[in-house]
């Protein structure tokens, strides 16, 4: 037994067969006399790998869509672009002509246009990582090298890479592949995120070392702990299987009898089942963008009203939490035609632009929603409104709603007023919490974006990563004050930031007096189980002592020191 | 018959947008060229290039001339116009 230490990045625990994926490793024959060559012989091979490339990237394109979205799948249609290049296929024509066998003319091509791009920045750069994903289709259908199907592998594969792209992982059968562990990248990588959107355990820049592990080796990974085991011995095994939490269906309390929600986060339809099937006690954040983005269109009242029916319908007897349209920032939605901003994190993005530009928009989100929560399971249905920092919003949003139920009356069209909560991202609205509470009957707290806001650090910006850390004690009283001024107005609170599904910090937020976690759904077990363990008398004295440490490093310190 | 646009897209003509661009370009009976607008003749090249369009390394802001020829010229250039001047969601993780 020998284990490496890397990143876990999807905390979940997977033993299976070591598989490499080594894409570049593509050699090509020797060079023939070109007067040897059958010119028409290899025009006809070029083609024939073209098609075969053209339907595995469609292929993929497709399936990218199903399982991971949309904007991941755009990718393959640049590609198929790529593929169809007039100048690629010219080049590569007349190489052919002037004697080259395909395989020679295709790498030939392709390295000149590879050496273009990579001599530039950025994006630039990723064009030749395309380039080379295309090139090496192209070249392992005429050179018929068995490739890994990344689509296809085997039961039980431990994928090993040096590093895989987005379209790498979004290719992956998550009911396949039992883990990925990575000699390179990082666990904000969009590789990574993939890979916790599939659900598929994951260990990322593990370093050389994991050149070393032999294919067909058994290979367990450990997400939860940032490990890569070789030959695992039967306690590690055991204990691994441990760490994949048993699904607990029912709703869970602390051990002295305190009810913690625990629920997931949502963006897609095809995410309710599963989450359902990890025992999930409702949504707590649903996402409604999918509706509005990739389309020409937004989409109408209808549309809109099936999907959040389908939402309650998938979790009858539980609460829906949906978010009303947030876009702005870094979320553009084409026809919306939103002005492009120097500081779009400040700008106009949720219900700024809901109350202003889009209002139309924001109406035919309150008619679906206030006619789905007349449905059968309409009692479940929350809708919370993104990016508050004013009671004036809540106040107009309020009355927007009691002017969209007098219209639907009018018109006599069925409806109930659903319960209306805010979401706490920015300090704005940490700050007047109460205010916000005393008009609603939740508030959600964002995390990812409060830290973001709290801390004056991008998200997005690595050079700022060791300040977007939830974990400074700024952001932790930031909670704290939200928590302590919704409950003195008998609003519920809850968190649906990354946070939230961190087990190891279950304790705390129970101690800081959350009432409901939501999460990405593959958390919801392990957090199920850490809330039955808790006891919330021991936890709010760890949340007390937590809140007085003047630093990231002290709070760690008091988390560690309870494990 | 040709076309001077400013470009929209966060992203210029890159990726999504570019995928557009060339998909669009390829969907019409138009011989089609861009080039940035202050490149001049020798600075145009075929717009059904994904290869060439990227190789431009046109930012957000920057102003591109469009030339198309054929049946469809057009309907090629308004339909380029439209995808230009439409700013793109590039798909940052919604949360």
């Amino acid at each position: 037994m020998r284990a490496l230490t890397g990143v876990g990045s999807t905390p979940l625990s997977g033993v299976g067969t070591a598989r490499w994926y080594r894409p570049t490793a593509l050699e090509l024959p020797a060079r023939p006399d070109p007067a040897s060559v059958d010119r028409e012989a290899e025009r006809e091979r070029f083609e024939r790998a073209q098609r075969d490339a053209r339907e595995a990237i469609r292929a993929a394109r497709d399936r990218t869509a199903e399982s991971v979205g949309e904007d991941e799948a755009a990718v393959f249609e640049a590609h198929e672009q790529f593929l169809d290049d007039p100048q690629l296929v010219d080049a590569i024509e007349e190489s052919i002509d002037d004697g080259s066998p395909a395989e020679h003319a295709v790498s030939d091509a392709y390295a000149d246009a590879i050496a273009q791009f990579e001599g530039m920045e950025g994006r630039m750069a990723e064009r030749a990582d395309d380039l080379r994903d295309v090139r090496d289709r192209l070249l392992r259908a005429l050179l018929d090298v068995a490739a890994v199907d990344l689509g296809s592998l085997p039961q039980g594969t431990v994928l090993l890479a040096d590093r895989l792209t987005p379209s790498d992982t979004a290719a992956l059968d998550p009911d396949a592949v039992a883990g990925i562990a990575t000699v390179t990248g990082g666990r904000t990588s969009h590789a990574a995120i993939i890979a916790r959107s599939l659900a598929i355990p994951a260990v990322v820049g593990v370093g050389d070392g994991l050149d070393d592990v032999t294919e067909g080796a058994t290979v367990l990974v450990d997400g939860e702990a940032g490990e890569v085991v070789v030959d695992p011995n039967e306690e590690r095994r055991a204990a691994a299987s441990d760490v994949d939490e048993p699904v607990v269906a029912a709703r869970v309390s602390t051990a002295d009898g305190r009810g913690i929600e625990v629920a997931a986060n949502v963006g897609r339809p095809a995410e309710l089942d599963p989450a359902a099937e990890r025992g999930a006690d409702g949504i707590g954040l649903y996402r409604t963008e999918f509706l509005f983005l990739d389309r020409d269109a937004p989409p109408d009242e209808d549309e809109q009203f099936e999907a959040i029916t389908a939402a309650l319908q998938a979790f009858p007897d539980e609460r829906v939490v949906v978010r009303t349209l947030d876009v702005g920032g870094d979320k553009q939605v084409p026809y919306l035609d939103l002005p492009a901003e120097p500081n779009p994190f400040l700008g106009r993005r949720g219900v700024r632009l809901s109350l202003s530009d889009h209002a139309d928009l924001f109406e035919t989100q309150l008619r679906a929603l206030l006619r789905a929560a007349a449905t059968d399971a309409g009692d479940g249905l929350a809708v919370m409104v993104p990016m508050v920092a004013r009671v004036e919003e809540v106040e107009d949003v309020l009355s927007r709603i009691e002017a969209v139920a007098a219209t639907l009356d009018t018109e006599g069209v069925d409806y109930e007023i659903p319960a209306l909560g805010a979401m706490v991202e920015t300090p704005a609205a940490s700050y007047v919490a109460g205010a916000l509470a005393d008009r609603l009957d939740f508030l959600s707290i964002g995390t990812n974006d409060l830290t973001q806001y709290v801390m004056a650090a991008d998200r997005e910006n690595d050079g700022v990563a060791d300040l977007h850390d939830p974990l400074h004690p700024a952001v932790l009283r930031a909670v704290d004050r939200t928590v302590t001024a919704a409950h003195a107005c008998d609003a519920w609170v809850g968190m649906c930031g990354e946070m939230a599904g961190d087990p190891d910090l279950t304790e705390l937020l129970v101690g800081l007096g959350l009432d409901e976690l939501s999460m990405s759904a593959v958390t919801v077990p392990a957090v199920k189980q850490r809330v039955r363990e808790t006891d919330s008398e021991t936890a709010a004295a760890l949340a007390d002592e937590i809140l007085a440490c003047e630093t990231r490093a002290a709070v760690v310190a008091r988390l560690d020191g309870v494990e | 018959m040709e076309r001077t646009v400013d470009v929209v897209p966060e992203a210029g003509l890159h990726a999504r947008p570019a995928s557009k661009f060339v998909q669009t370009v390829n969907q019409y009976d138009a011989t089609v060229t861009v080039g940035r607008a202050d490149d001049g003749e020798d600075g145009m090249v075929d717009a059904s290039s994904m290869l060439a369009v990227t190789g431009l390394n046109v930012e957000h802001g920057e102003s591109v001339r469009i030339v198309a020829e054929g049946e469809d010229a057009s309907d090629a250039l308004d339909a380029l116009e439209t995808v230009l001047t439409t700013p793109v969601d590039e798909g940052g993780e919604a949360s």
